[in-house]
């Protein structure tokens, strides 16, 4: 058991994601205490006090984000539930989509009364379907019961959700971009300043949440900030839904308490490596997080039942970051430098060519690695992909010039070895396994 | 008024400017692509970028002033960033200067020689992409030249209006292009984007491959083409470099127009009526002076127009909307007392021309009636009962309303049949080859100059004037 459940608290039957459901678990009651005796900027309080870091990857303190709106300005404001959830080796917004949607559609309520947001919008990644289908469902189910619309649970309190469905851009995933394609122009991210909580969608302050994050208001709000912070290590209140995918026997979303070992995770929880082989690395948090080596984090075997603590500090100090919780185990046998040119190319192709160092960056490092993974490999292309990924480090529009850099250069500093080795003998050191071998 | 600290130096600033702005006022230079003072923010060459003390590097494109804010911007940091950025801006650029129309004046080329200066870095293929893609009947793009600032993209949406252009596809094969079913012949102002393409990427079709900028000077003029009187540059070859033996014309034909800017009349831009000048000014010339058709020495013809002036008993006198300010006073003092007077449209609106419109446009296409009408009154061009003696000053008079009998003085600059009819013809100058104002629908004064000696056989009007003057009657 990985201790307490904010968020997966309830048996997944086929009809658990319903509105009957929902209630029968409790549901709607924190919006109807909320409306009846609470004042916007309490919740606003409240989840400053809890101390939730956001769970989209870059972990800025939520309540942070909510204190950049003053509800009383009389100017309209937007809350936007983030679900184009498309870091690679993350799926775990889809869990609350398609098992508890009125969860994240509580909490958004919730959060426009406190941030005063007539309007909302869900922005779901195209490629979902089913997640999409039970949100929408969920959102006819909360008008028709009167939790959204006008007059909620009998108030003059009135807001609307909208669902707005993406077309399949990586970049859309990233907040601001993702107001532009909301808005119908091209979903390039915009610069900062201005924050988007003083000029956001359709140049209105707005507030861009993660869904993990929206979705744990109402338990924030329901059960007290206290009880929340009782949750987790002290530095990272709360748990986070890990998504664990890669070479382990059980692959899936799994709910943490924040400070879970990470051992005990990938070994007893999620079953192991196929083979009982040891793990060679991880990627914490989306491929965009630099890969840690499985010696490195102390849980390289099945013996390994410890080692690094899952909290933001913790992961940050083994050199990466929990990022958006897309777990990607990586066996002993696989190649890296193969590894590196199919992430490489990720970049390459959703990179929005808006920004010169991500647009031609990105590109560059594929074109190097992909000559390296034929054959043609150069003594001198290591240095060359460290200058490329230095120079979009904090010199991009969004973060993923930063990202397609600590990917590349995570690899490089930890398996650079592999690299010369490629180069050299102009084949893998692995057989160029990406499959776990021997499974 | 915040304090901010550029390069240790301490410069006044207004609240609400950006470190760009400010270092420009102060002659700070700051590289950029992107940015351009009258477009918005795009803040995606990444090239400006400046250190921010405990900061780090911070676009200085996008950066509020703050008090107490100190920018460096040649420190080590700033100097390998852009040394970087331009390494990336030409990885997958064809370099191909050498056939490139911007050459001598690209912001690539300067860039790299200020900032760069090494090779490239890379040793694998460029990404190729379109090389010469159509954008109309103008403008052709070369796609692997466009570094994707979008100045291009903000130019239609912001300034012209026309949204003909954006950005389609991304990353490394992102690709300016036209929207669906568009072209930039629908933009009056899309000239303009060539102009502000920092790199050879949107080529000029009257201009493609016709000379090397060096070659080229420019004199500042305004454009006749309507009453907006737009300040321009007028771009001819360098007297230095003259060509010698074949296309001579070229030594006094006009290369290129582009706008002079002028925040008072017409900002950074002008419409593509003014890019064409050639057209209005380079038509066939009346080059002789004649006299009932023959040709005459300037002498003669002026000795036959000063006659029948004095011997009119009704003479019109149908002055040009095209005259300079100077022009117009000098017939006003010599000629005006002597005639009834009315302004004449020289050149009207066509069929499918923009009129008034909410940029630079309007729907007089005469560069100086303001002054025209402010000293010869608003009396239509129309020849009343009586009149004896018609002169007309300029083009677009209808001859076939003039009753048979009464006798013309013609003087213009153009080949026309009526020049022949006329009891007399004055062969003019036109207004690239003179200097004078004119005045605008606003009652702004803008002066041109002249860009090419005046053929030999023909007069400037204001010159000739006086002379037409019969004797004493001025006085
Ligand atoms: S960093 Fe990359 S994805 Fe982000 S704006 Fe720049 S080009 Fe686009
Ligand atoms: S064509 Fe020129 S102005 Fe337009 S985006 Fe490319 S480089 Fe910029
Ligand atoms: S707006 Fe009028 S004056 Fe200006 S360039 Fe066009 S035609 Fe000439
Ligand atoms: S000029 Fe600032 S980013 Fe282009």
């Amino acid at each position: 058991m990985t201790g307490t459940k904010v968020l997966m608290n309830f048996e997944v039957t086929d009809t658990s994601h319903t509105l009957d459901a929902y209630l029968e678990r409790g549901g709607y009651q924190t919006l109807e205490k909320v409306l009846k005796s609470m004042k916007p900027e309490d919740v606003t309080q409240a989840i400053v006090d809890s101390g939730i870091q956001g769970r989209g990857g870059a972990a800025f303190p939520a309540g942070r984000k909510w204190q950049g709106i003053n509800p009383y300005d009389g100017q309209p404001h937007f809350l936007v539930a983030n679900a184009d959830e498309g870091e690679p080796g993350t799926f775990k917004d889809r869990w609350v989509l398609e098992h508890s949607p009125h969860t994240l559609l509580e909490s958004m309520a919730i959060g426009a009364y406190s941030l005063a947001a007539r309007h909302n919008f869900i922005y779901i990644r195209g490629e979902y379907d089913r997640p999409w289908r039970r949100l929408a469902a969920a959102v006819e189910e909360a008008y028709a019961a009167g939790y959204l619309g006008e007059g909620i649970l009998g108030t003059d309190f009135a807001t609307d959700i909208f669902v707005f469905r993406g077309a399949g851009s990586y970049v859309c995933g990233e907040a601001s971009s993702l107001l532009g394609s909301i808005e119908g122009t091209r979903a390039y991210p915009r610069n900062r300043p201005p924050r988007m909580t003083v000029s956001g969608l359709f140049q209105s302050p707005t507030v861009v949440n993660n869904v993990e994050t929206l979705s744990t208001i109402s338990w924030i709000v329901n059960h007290g900030a206290e009880a929340f912070r009782a949750t987790g290590s002290d530095a990272s209140p709360g748990t986070r839904l890990l998504s664990v995918s890669g070479h382990v026997r059980r692959p899936g979303v799994y709910e943490v308490e924040l400070g879970y070992p990470w051992g005990r995770l990938l070994h007893q929880d999620c079953g192991g490596i196929p083979g009982d082989r040891p793990i060679k690395a991880v990627i914490p948090g989306g491929i965009s997080t630099p890969v840690v080596p499985a010696a490195l984090a102390g849980i390289r075997t099945p013996d390994d039942l410890d080692g690094v603590l899952l909290d933001h500090d913790a992961v940050r100090e083994a050199g990466s970051s929990m990022g958006s919780g897309g777990m990607i185990v990586i066996a002993e046998g696989t190649c890296m430098v193969r590894l590196l040119h199919i992430m490489l190319r990720f970049y390459h192709q959703e990179s929005c060519g808006q920004c010169t160092p991500c647009r031609e960056g990105t590109g560059w490092m594929h074109r190097i690695v992909e000559r390296i993974v034929a054959g043609d490999g150069r003594p001198e292309d290591i240095e060359r992909l460290y200058t490329i990924s230095r120079a979009n480090d904090g010199t991009t529009i969004c973060g993923m010039g930063d990202a397609a850099g600590f990917a590349t250069m995570g690899i490089l500093d930890h398996f650079r070895d592999e690299f010369t080795y490629y180069i050299e003998h102009k084949r893998s050191r692995f057989e160029g396994n990406i499959e776990c071998p021997g499974s | 008024m915040p304090g901010i600290v550029i390069d240790g130096r301490e410069l006044e600033a207004e609240g609400g400017q950006t470190v760009m702005q400010v270092a420009l006022a102060h002659d700070i230079p700051i590289p950029a692509f992107c940015w351009h003072p009258a477009l918005s923010i795009a803040g995606n060459c990444r090239v400006c970028m400046v250190e921010v003390e405990g900061r780090g590097l911070a676009l200085a494109c996008n950066l509020p002033i703050y008090d107490g804010l100190k920018v460096h911007t040649d420190t080590e940091a700033v100097r390998n960033q852009r040394k970087l950025t331009l390494q990336f801006l030409t990885l997958n650029h064809p370099v191909d200067c050498g056939i490139c129309d911007k050459a001598g004046e690209c912001l690539l080329q300067d860039y790299h020689y200020a900032h760069n200066g090494s090779p490239s870095t890379s040793i694998d293929p460029k990404v190729h992409a379109t090389k010469h893609y159509s954008l109309g009947s103008r403008i052709v793009l070369d796609n692997e030249r466009c570094i994707l600032c979008s100045r291009c993209v903000r130019f239609t949406r912001e300034v012209s209006g026309s949204n003909v252009l954006g950005i389609k596809h991304r990353g490394d094969t992102s690709l300016v292009r036209p929207a669906e079913g568009r072209s930039l012949d629908d933009d009056p102002y899309s000239d303009n984007v060539i102009d502000i393409c920092p790199v050879g990427a949107l080529l000029s079709r009257a201009f493609l491959h016709q000379s090397r900028v060096w070659y080229l000077t420019t004199t500042p003029s305004v454009c006749p083409g309507c009453a907006r009187g737009c300040t321009i540059d007028v771009w001819h070859r360098k007297p230095e470099w003259r060509l010698q033996a074949v296309a001579t014309h070229r030594n006094h034909t006009i290369a290129r127009v582009t706008p002079h800017e002028n925040p008072a009349v017409n900002g950074p831009w002008i419409c593509n009526k003014g890019r064409d000048l050639a057209a209005l000014v380079e038509r066939p010339r009346a080059l002789e002076p004649m006299v009932k058709g023959e040709v005459v020495a300037m002498d003669q013809a002026l000795e036959a127009a000063r006659q029948a002036i004095a011997g009119a008993q009704r003479p019109l006198a149908l002055v040009s909307s095209w005259g300079s300010n100077e022009e117009l006073d000098a017939f006003k003092e010599h000629l005006a007392p002597r005639f009834s007077c009315a302004v004449k449209e020289d050149h009207r609106q066509q069929p499918n021309e923009p009129g008034d419109d909410h940029l630079l446009l309007r729907a007089d296409k005469n560069p100086n009636t303001t002054r025209a009408r402010a000293l010869f009154g608003e009396t239509p061009a129309a020849v009343p009962e009586g009149t004896d003696l018609v002169l007309v000053w300029g083009e677009g008079f209808d001859f076939d309303t003039i009753p048979d009998g009464v006798a013309t003085i013609v003087l213009g600059a153009f080949d026309a049949p009526e020049n022949g009819l006329a009891a007399v013809f004055v062969p003019l100058s036109i207004h690239t080859e003179r200097a004078g104002h004119f005045t605008n629908f606003e009652g702004v004064v803008s002066a041109f100059a002249p860009c090419f000696p005046p053929p030999a056989t023909v007069a400037d009007a204001e010159t000739v004037f006086p002379q037409l003057a019969p004797q004493g009657a001025t006085s």
